[in-house]
């Protein structure tokens, strides 16, 4: 079968299948909109999955249908174009752009694997370990992908990885999805480490289990240090970078560091700039100070310094293409949530629960979570709509309070990593050139079910243990 | 203060402002032809305030979500469930609600009662509907488990135990 043939036929099964539901009687308790965006959004994914179409194509076609059926009012259906935190990752793309641009990048990488370098896995967990130490200080995961993002690519272009080339490109994959999957385990691991924590917690006070900084990393330390110990090691298994050991790095980044002499004047305006960004970002609950106002700032002072220029910025196609798609697919899932699609599904599913043992019931709730996160294109989104549903039928089965509301705040961090669109944080890495999506939706799938697997079965004997 | 416990003050405060809707008042079935059904409700919304005197805020709700019907008969499974309200920064809260079911056909309510806050109560009263609804009356109460604001003015919210009933309003009821 050629290539043209099979790519026919994957859009006409896209096609058939997002005709098939969206003509299927609607669902008793389901108003006819909420079951045509279902079938759009589905139909949309579905061909991401199956290559029939790119992200950015099959997600701007599910808007036209949407909005052109009447399924969607044109107000609604463009105001993910407006939200912050979409307008941030666009922002921070520039950011890195810039720090790669002045030299300061390279300088970063070269740093990097002249003290983790020795090999390929070693400079996987450093990302990890950057990423470990700096969470506690950003309650918005996306924010931190900014500044992990600059610090990554630096490491896969100064250990000679480029998108699309043939040779290191695994290399670059990897670290790329490194980068994606410690955000997750990273955000579990801290408190303050993703907007929703404390969300999760204040539905969880309604159940009378209070849940702050240190309660939440006892009950999250065993479980998420061993994600983070073992996934660099799953991922380098299962990517499988052409280069894994290279004795010589450190000693040839040194070198290279030392040939680059002192830094330059951009690169001070830039390191100036990107140390004052992480600062605000780091206090910005603290001072009240929104997190994609000061990504505006300092991409203001990186062009009034004339460190990016409009020339740029112009060059930065797949910065817009990505801005477009997840605008799109952010809107579509919210408004599935608006129209009663979500809360209709997790009230239904988590019903249907009943008769079940505690255990069973505990086990299938924080699976069938994390399954759902397929239909969600926002971390806090999904934990608004669900955590509570589903936390209250666990209760009422007689699942202890504490562990399943651990285990659901945990997996509201760890799911993200499952689809690109998962997570607003995943999108820098995403966009970065050296994931193809087809590898984005293996991977993810793929971390999203270890860390499931091991938070089941490490995470539960721990909370056992810790909040009896 | 506990889940049960914000339940329980919540049910009380109603009472005690008589907003108690004569479903909670009456065994189900009391009165001929009414039909008690309970439900959960989960939404999210937008809040928007303004700045009052004592330090309070007035504000303008709109949600919209998931109605789920966990028992009862005469209202299908569940519904689209939407509701535009005002809170006068002094302990009232007023609005109207509207359920659309998969057939588009709905049912109309007023809302009286608190504040969207967790723990506060709001009662509803069915002043009517569309298609298989029309000629509906009837009445519930509901005790927000918790409403909870995100980024933007966003909130999210989740009622259960959202209990009522209602009849087919007619000469002969």
């Amino acid at each position: 079968m050629t290539g043209s043939v099979r790519l026919l036929l994957a859009r006409g099964a896209v096609l058939a299948l997002a005709l098939g539901l969206w003509f299927a009687p609607v669902p008793e308790g389901l108003v006819l909109a909420a079951w045509h965006l279902f079938a759009l959004f589905v139909g949309a994914i579905v061909a991401v999955v199956i290559g029939a179409f790119p992200i950015l194509t099959s997600s701007v076609l599910a808007l036209a249908a949407a909005v052109l059926s009447g399924t969607l009012a044109p107000s609604k259906a463009y105001s993910g174009f407006a939200n912050g935190t979409i307008l941030l990752i666009v922002v921070a793309f520039l950011v890195a752009r810039a720090v790669v641009k002045c030299g300061l990048g390279e300088r970063l990488g070269h740093l990097v694997v002249s003290a983790f370098g020795r090999s390929t896995l070693g400079l996987g967990y450093s990302v990890f370990l950057v990423d470990g130490v700096i969470a506690p200080a950003f309650p918005s995961n996306t924010a931190r992908a900014g500044v992990l993002y600059p610090l990554v690519l630096s490491v896969a272009e100064a250990a000679g990885a480029r998108p699309g080339v043939e040779g290191r490109r695994r290399l670059g994959s990897f670290l790329m999805f490194s980068g994606i999957a410690s955000l997750t385990v990273s955000s579990a691991l801290w408190f303050t480490a993703m907007a929703a924590n404390p969300l999760g917690a204040e539905i969880a006070r309604g159940y009378g289990l209070e849940i702050g900084f240190g309660s939440w990393l006892v009950a999250s330390s065993i479980p998420t240090l061993s994600a983070m110990a073992l996934l660099p090691f799953v991922l380098y298994k299962v990517v499988a970078p052409e280069v894994t050991a290279t004795p010589e790095a450190p000693r040839a980044a040194r070198q290279a560091l030392a040939a680059l002499g002192p830094l330059r004047t951009q690169e001070k305006v830039v390191a100036a700039t990107f140390l004052g960004m992480v600062g605000l970002w780091a206090s910005a609950a603290t001072l009240g100070l929104d997190s994609t106002a000061i990504a505006f700032l300092g991409l203001g002072v990186l062009l009034a310094a004339g460190v990016l220029t409009l020339g740029d910025i112009a060059k930065e196609g797949d910065v817009l293409a990505t801005f477009i798609w997840f605008a799109v697919l952010f809107t579509l899932s919210g408004q599935l949530n608006e129209l009663g699609f979500m809360g209709y599904l997790g009230e239904r599913l988590a019903g249907a629960l009943g008769g079940l043992s505690a255990a069973v019931a505990g086990v299938v709730l924080v699976v069938a979570y994390v399954l759902l996160h397929y239909l969600f294109v926002s971390q806090t989104a999904h934990l608004l709509a669900l955590f509570g549903v589903f936390l209250d039928v666990g209760v009422k089965l007689g699942v202890p309070v504490a562990l399943l509301a651990f285990l659901l705040l945990f997996a509201t961090n760890f799911f993200s990593a499952n689809t690109p669109q998962g997570s607003s944080a995943n999108l820098l890495f995403a966009g970065s050139g050296y994931l193809s999506q087809g590898e984005l939706y293996r991977l993810g799938g793929l971390t999203t079910a270890f860390n499931l697997v091991l938070y089941l079965v490490v995470g539960i004997p721990w909370l056992v243990l810790v909040t009896r | 203060m506990s889940h049960r416990a914000a339940l329980v003050a919540g049910s009380l405060a109603l009472a005690l402002t008589g907003l108690t809707p004569a479903a909670a008042r009456q065994e189900p079935g009391a009165a001929a032809g009414w039909r008690p059904f309970e439900a959960t409700w989960s939404a999210t919304g937008r809040r928007l305030v303004v700045a009052i005197e004592g330090g309070s805020v007035a504000a303008i709700v709109e949600i919209s979500g998931a109605v789920v019907i966990t028992s009862g008969e005469g209202l299908g499974r569940g519904f689209r469930g939407e509701a535009i309200g005002f809170d006068d920064g002094q302990g009232l809260g007023v609005g109207r609600a509207v359920w659309t079911d998969e057939n588009d056909d709905r049912i109309f309510s007023r809302l009286k009662g608190e504040p969207l806050q967790t723990g506060k109560g709001l009662v509803g009263t069915i002043t009517g509907g569309t298609g298989r609804y029309a000629g509906l009356e009837g009445e519930y109460a509901f005790t927000w488990q918790y409403v909870v604001p995100a980024e933007d003015g966003v909130i999210q919210g989740r009622s259960v135990g959202l209990k009522g009933r209602v009849r087919r309003a007619g000469p002969s009821q």
